[in-house]
């Protein structure tokens, strides 16, 4: 038998012991105990995502974990915290027990931790929301797994986030894989996503389109579809017209006004052609199946991971405006409100490929933690 | 006080991190950070030496080596780390050791 590993245990008995020993100094400070459990948590999945230990989560996960087990005809909604996001490692399909969230019919509070080492299962009919307000619906069971290191190049997460996926009509059977990348940078960029997509609307697709979806290749992020829920990776639906933006390869779906869609593959990205390119910049959204972002920032999220996809501007211009009513009747006017940022941003990115490039690199940066953060629940690994 | 030696290592980075972001967000006061780490320091001091019986070996090249303040830092090159059950290679290796007095005490990176 191999010798025990001791960091595991060390580290959680090191944390537990300074957590417990400043819990006096914070509360001398009038300092709420939620900040100390934000200091833990955010700890705790540092230290995950650094793969000093392998069996951290493991023994961590008893207290934070909580199982998710969605039926799917059940919406239930999960909040994430911003923070830090625990997920238990090694567990299969989390049982989900939260209060309900708009129409949904639960809640469910999950933790992610940024980096989990694990693939972490999402039965259909989730519901994902995070604490910032992103609701993420899945309609067909994802499976959310975390790559190693942050996923920097959004493209990455999609890539292997994407993975052929079968009919909707399967949607319990193909369980597509989230890269951890973009898991991590969901989360890492928690604090990121919730200031660029802070509405809570889902992109809902009708059954139908949702059809669509099953005949391309995609990669189902924890598909927030619920009700009046707007999915900001947005679905993307190869077959629907005008309110979809079609990049070469990926596809989106806009917003479908709600519809009991317990069926619906909510957040998927399909890449017909290139599993690779498009579907970047949806995995980095979808990680995690936390985030829910708008359609319009997917779009844009897309047409700034597409640098060499011009075809992407037209489209997107075009869908845009056909999104954006659609938007606006599930979202806040906060959405709205990106897009027009989101252009901005996305003209200057796409010409910052070409020599031409003058924009700062900080709005790059910017647009960029805002695509990362648009596309939620892709879990996608990096290359 | 004990030694701040372990600030630089996963624990102690991530610990940091964590408290910068909460400094960030304004949630606590950079006083009160810098509390958390006094804390920790006693904290991972007290706790390695109970806690940890596992015994390494190594060997390796050494690159350079100081004594500075009580400090001992080296370098190593080609360093294998032999424990009962498995063998771990790697081309560099940085050892920061403080004086233990009754344990020893180091860092290696």
């Amino acid at each position: 038998m191999a010798v025990v590993n001791p960091v595991p245990k060390l580290y959680r008995s090191v944390i537990e012991d300074v957590i417990e020993r400043v819990r006096n100094l914070f509360a001398e400070e009038g300092i709420e105990e939620q900040v100390l459990k934000d200091l833990k948590q955010l700890w705790e999945t540092k230290v995950l995502q650094s793969k000093a230990t392998e069996d951290f989560f493991r023994s961590n996960v008893q207290s934070s974990l909580f199982t998710l087990q969605l039926p799917h005809g059940l919406h239930q909604t999960l909040q994430t915290s911003t923070a830090s996001l625990v997920v238990p490692a090694g567990r299969t399909i989390p049982n989900f027990t939260t209060a309900e969230l708009g129409t949904s019919n639960s809640s469910a509070n999950l933790t992610f931790p940024s980096s989990i080492g694990y693939p972490i299962h999402v039965p259909a009919g989730v519901t994902l929301q995070t604490a910032s307000g992103h609701l993420y619906k899945v309609n067909v069971p994802v499976i959310v797994t975390q790559t190693p290191g942050l996923a920097s190049a959004p493209q990455h997460p999609l890539h292997q986030l994407f993975q052929p996926f079968g009919p909707p009509s399967v949607i319990q059977t193909g369980i597509p894989q989230l890269s951890p990348s973009a898991l991590q940078v969901t989360t890492e960029k928690s604090q990121r996503l919730d200031t660029v997509f802070p509405q809570p609307t889902l992109l809902q697709s009708g059954i139908a389109d949702r059809k669509h979806l099953g005949n391309v290749t995609t990669d189902i992020f924890v598909p927030p579809g619920n009700e009046h829920r707007i999915m900001s990776e947005a679905l993307l639906s190869q077959q629907e017209s005008p309110q979809y933006i079609s990049l070469p390869g990926v596809v989106f779906a806009p917003q479908i006004p709600p519809i009991d869609a317990n069926v619906e593959p909510a957040l998927g990205v399909s890449t017909s052609t290139t599993p690779t390119l498009h579907g970047g910049p949806f995995a980095t959204g979808p990680q995690g199946a936390v985030h829910q972002h708008t359609p319009n920032a997917q779009c844009c999220v897309l047409k700034n991971r597409m640098d060499g996809c011009d075809s992407v501007q037209e489209p997107r211009h075009t869908e845009e405006p056909v999104s954006l009513p659609i938007s606006k009747k599930q979202s806040n006017s906060q959405m709205d409100l990106h897009i027009p940022a989101i252009d901005d941003d996305i003209n200057e990115i796409i010409q910052i490929d070409g020599t031409g490039d003058t924009s700062s690199s900080e709005e790059v940066g910017s647009t960029r933690d805002v695509d990362e953060a648009d596309f939620p629940g892709t879990a996608d690994g990096e290359d | 006080m004990a030694y701040q030696l372990y600030r630089n290592t996963t624990l102690g980075n991530s610990l940091q991190e964590s408290l910068d972001e909460l400094i960030q967000s304004q949630q606590i006061t950079p006083q009160l950070a810098l509390q958390v780490l006094l804390q920790f320091d006693n904290a991972i001091n007290s706790a390695l030496a109970p806690r940890v019986r596992n015994r390494v070996n190594f060997r390796g090249s050494l690159n350079t080596y100081r004594f500075c303040d009580n400090v001992w830092t080296f370098v190593l090159n080609d360093v294998e780390f032999r424990e009962v059950t498995e063998l771990i290679k790697v081309d560099k290796v940085k050892i920061v050791a403080c004086d233990g007095k009754n344990t020893g005490s180091s860092t290696t990176e």
